[in-house]
């Protein structure tokens, strides 16, 4: 019986069948010593005007392993490329670095259209609270999906004050956007619980719970409620 | 007046009245109480999975969504022809599918990369989701999906159906009643580095003409992942092997096979805290895995029909006293002193059928599925994991509560990707 866990006692592997061979890239599509450069020469092909989109692209993705602050200024160059700004986007997420978030905060005035959207995403996925002034009026363009990706940005920030915001927006507000709202709501809620933050987690499920609030997001609520009343790590 | 689909989405169970007390056909299901389906980006694969969802005469589909109007029309003329009617309604907007307030259930059966965006979208909207694997494209995503079904109440069944193949639950069944002993190693195959290495390209292929947007909206068929010059090939299902489109072979049968190991060994919510990397990327390849109880996770590429030739997707569980391996060849393989134990399943090929029907009866009692959202989750992470450390080509340790790699800040960036804009999880 065998009884180890080593692999050299599994019974080598067999030969798999082979597929029909796939187009290959061209050469000048071929990420080649890009994966390996160090930040210094991710920068130089950032800023070089003769370095192509490709090069560019992969050059922005390696930035984003790396995560170093030295890119940040030639990462946000290319925010308003319109092929380019989510590779860009790509390098900025992941940095630590405040410079990142001022950032992608700057191209919030810069940039327009989806490419704003990519930015409010990027925004929220770093949870930088120093943005919610300028999200808050974005709530409110007339641009429903910027609306909706402010909303849920604020969300993912979270906090009293993004709570503040979309309690007063969810009433405004109808539809598509308000779902977002919500969402955004039921976000901060979880926030609120994982920080141990109850009574303020239940109090939003409880306005959530309005009539008028979209039913996915009602239905949600009563949901989180629920969930949280029958925990055995409720307050007794 | 609460309805009875509004009484579901909330966790009431319907009471059970016999059909004959309401003087219906026995055994027959009203259309009233039929679980409504819509599907999205349905391809080969769903249309499997689809073919399945037709038997059930608890469930109708009735909507498809796709951005190839040639798909739409074929699942359109599957789906009608089945029921017998001209009911299916074609969408090319996925927001205008989901928000039908008749549907309960979304078949989501598109590329990888819309995976977890369309999943956490139907959870908004209210609908319970039936997804095809691998259900996400990095660590951050696998959370997200989670997450999202926990915080809508929503049921999420993940296409790992080999959790209701008989051969594996046997397997399962014998580690559970101590047959095997004390756990020691479980060993998932993964898929062939010669059709779909542990490491996916990054590079483009030439550019080719844009097609018409009716016959292929190229914005929309790249969805979250970026830009990159259209190619016929991608859309022909050639998206695999691109690292922007695709986890690597790990990920491919990872995602079947490391489930499996983890739902086998009662795992479905952790995920090992070491992974070391071994083998090149044209195979065959390793990485040795071990959680947090000393149970080793051994990933491997062991060819189509596993180290034994039990069948493609393939795993083995190891205890102390014994050892089981089966795939999707139904039958099993074990040590000796388990041979007395085992005893005919049916056939292996059963189980996406099976796992379907759970689905059904799942969204009708709203009980948990088997291959539920945190389960697909940590799995996933399991396999995005050692996808990170096969790239880093280093042993990683990993902080489970931290949900991070301890040892190596490069190998913590990667554990998300940005989403073309507009989308995001």
């Amino acid at each position: 019986m065998q009884q180890s866990v080593q692999t050299a006692q599994i019974p080598a592997p067999q030969s798999a069948k082979p597929k029909p061979e796939p187009p290959k890239a061209p050469p000048q599509f071929t990420e080649g010593s890009i994966a390996n450069l160090d930040v210094t020469g991710l920068v130089a092909i950032l800023k070089d005007p003769n370095a192509s989109e490709f090069q560019k692209a992969k050059a922005c993705m390696r930035a984003g392993e790396l995560a170093d602050k030295q890119a940040v200024p030639a990462l946000a160059a290319l925010l308003p490329h319109p092929r380019l700004s989510t590779y860009a986007r790509y390098g900025l997420e992941p940095v630590a670095d405040e410079s990142a978030s001022q950032a992608l905060r700057m191209a919030l005035s810069k940039v327009q259209g989806e490419l704003l959207i990519g930015v409010i995403n990027s925004i929220g996925k770093r949870r930088d609270s120093k943005a919610l002034p300028a999200l808050t009026k974005l709530l409110y363009s007339a641009d429903a999906n910027l609306a909706q990706a402010a909303a849920s940005a604020i969300g993912k920030i979270g906090g009293e004050m993004a709570v503040k915001e979309l309690r007063v927006a969810l009433g405004k507000t109808k539809g598509q956007l308000q779902l977002a709202i919500g969402d955004a709501a039921l976000v901060c809620a979880e926030q609120f619980l994982a920080a141990g933050k109850r009574k303020e987690a239940l109090a939003i499920y409880a306005w959530l719970s309005a009539p008028d609030v979209p039913k996915s997001v009602r239905l949600a609520a009563m949901h989180g409620v629920i969930r949280e009343e029958t925990s055995p790590g409720r307050p007794r | 007046m609460n309805t009875r689909r509004e009484l579901l989405k909330i966790g009431f169970a319907p009471m059970i009245v016999p059909s004959r007390v309401l003087g219906q056909r026995a055994g027959a299901v009203a259309p009233s109480d039929k679980i409504l389906f819509g599907g999205i980006g349905i391809g080969a694969r769903g249309q499997h999975v689809l073919s399945k969802i037709l038997k059930i005469e608890a469930a109708k589909f009735i909507a498809v969504c796709d951005v190839r109007n040639e798909r739409r029309e074929t699942i359109k003329s599957m789906v009608d022809q089945a029921y017998g009617d001209r009911d299916c309604k074609m969408y090319d907007d996925q927001f205008e599918l989901l928000a039908r307030t008749d549907l309960d259930a979304v078949l989501i059966a598109t590329g990888d990369r819309w995976h977890t965006p369309l999943s956490i979208l139907a959870a908004q909207h209210g609908k319970d989701v039936y997804c095809e694997k691998p259900c996400s494209m990095s660590i951050e995503e696998s959370w997200a999906l989670a997450a999202a079904f926990q915080r809508y109440g929503r049921l999420y069944q993940a296409g790992c159906q080999r959790r209701n193949g008989a051969n594996f639950q046997l397997c399962k069944d014998l580690l559970r009643s101590g047959a095997l002993g004390k756990l020691k190693a479980l060993y998932a195959n993964v898929g062939p580095a010669v059709n779909w290495p542990p490491i996916p390209s990054r590079d483009w292929l030439a550019e080719e003409e844009l097609p018409p947007k009716q016959v292929v909206d190229w914005d929309r068929w790249l969805g979250p992942a970026p830009w990159r010059p259209y190619h016929s090939s991608y859309v022909r299902g050639g998206w695999r092997n691109f690292y922007d489109f695709h986890g690597g072979g790990i990920l491919e049968w990872g995602s079947h096979t490391v489930d499996l190991c983890h739902w086998a060994a009662g795992l479905d919510d952790t995920q090992p805290v070491r992974y070391e990397p071994e083998g090149s990327n044209a195979g065959p390849y390793f990485v040795h895995c071990e959680y947090e109880n000393g149970v080793k996770l051994v990933m491997r590429d062991n060819g189509w029909d596993g180290a034994l030739k039990t069948g493609s997707c393939s795993f083995r569980i190891e205890g102390d006293l014994g050892w089981v391996e089966t795939g999707d060849q139904t039958r099993i393989e074990c040590s000796d002193n388990i041979k007395p134990l085992l005893r005919p399943t049916e056939p292996a090929s059963l189980a996406l059928e099976n796992h379907v029907k759970e689905f059904v009866r799942c969204v009708a009692t709203r009980q948990q599925p088997s291959a539920h959202a945190a389960a697909a989750a940590n799995s996933h992470v399991t396999c995005h994991a050692a996808f990170i450390a096969f790239q880093r080509g280093k042993t990683l340790y990993w902080d489970v509560k931290k949900r991070a790699f301890t040892n190596d800040d490069v190998a913590n960036n990667m554990r998300s990707r940005a989403l073309r804009e507009p989308w995001r999880i």
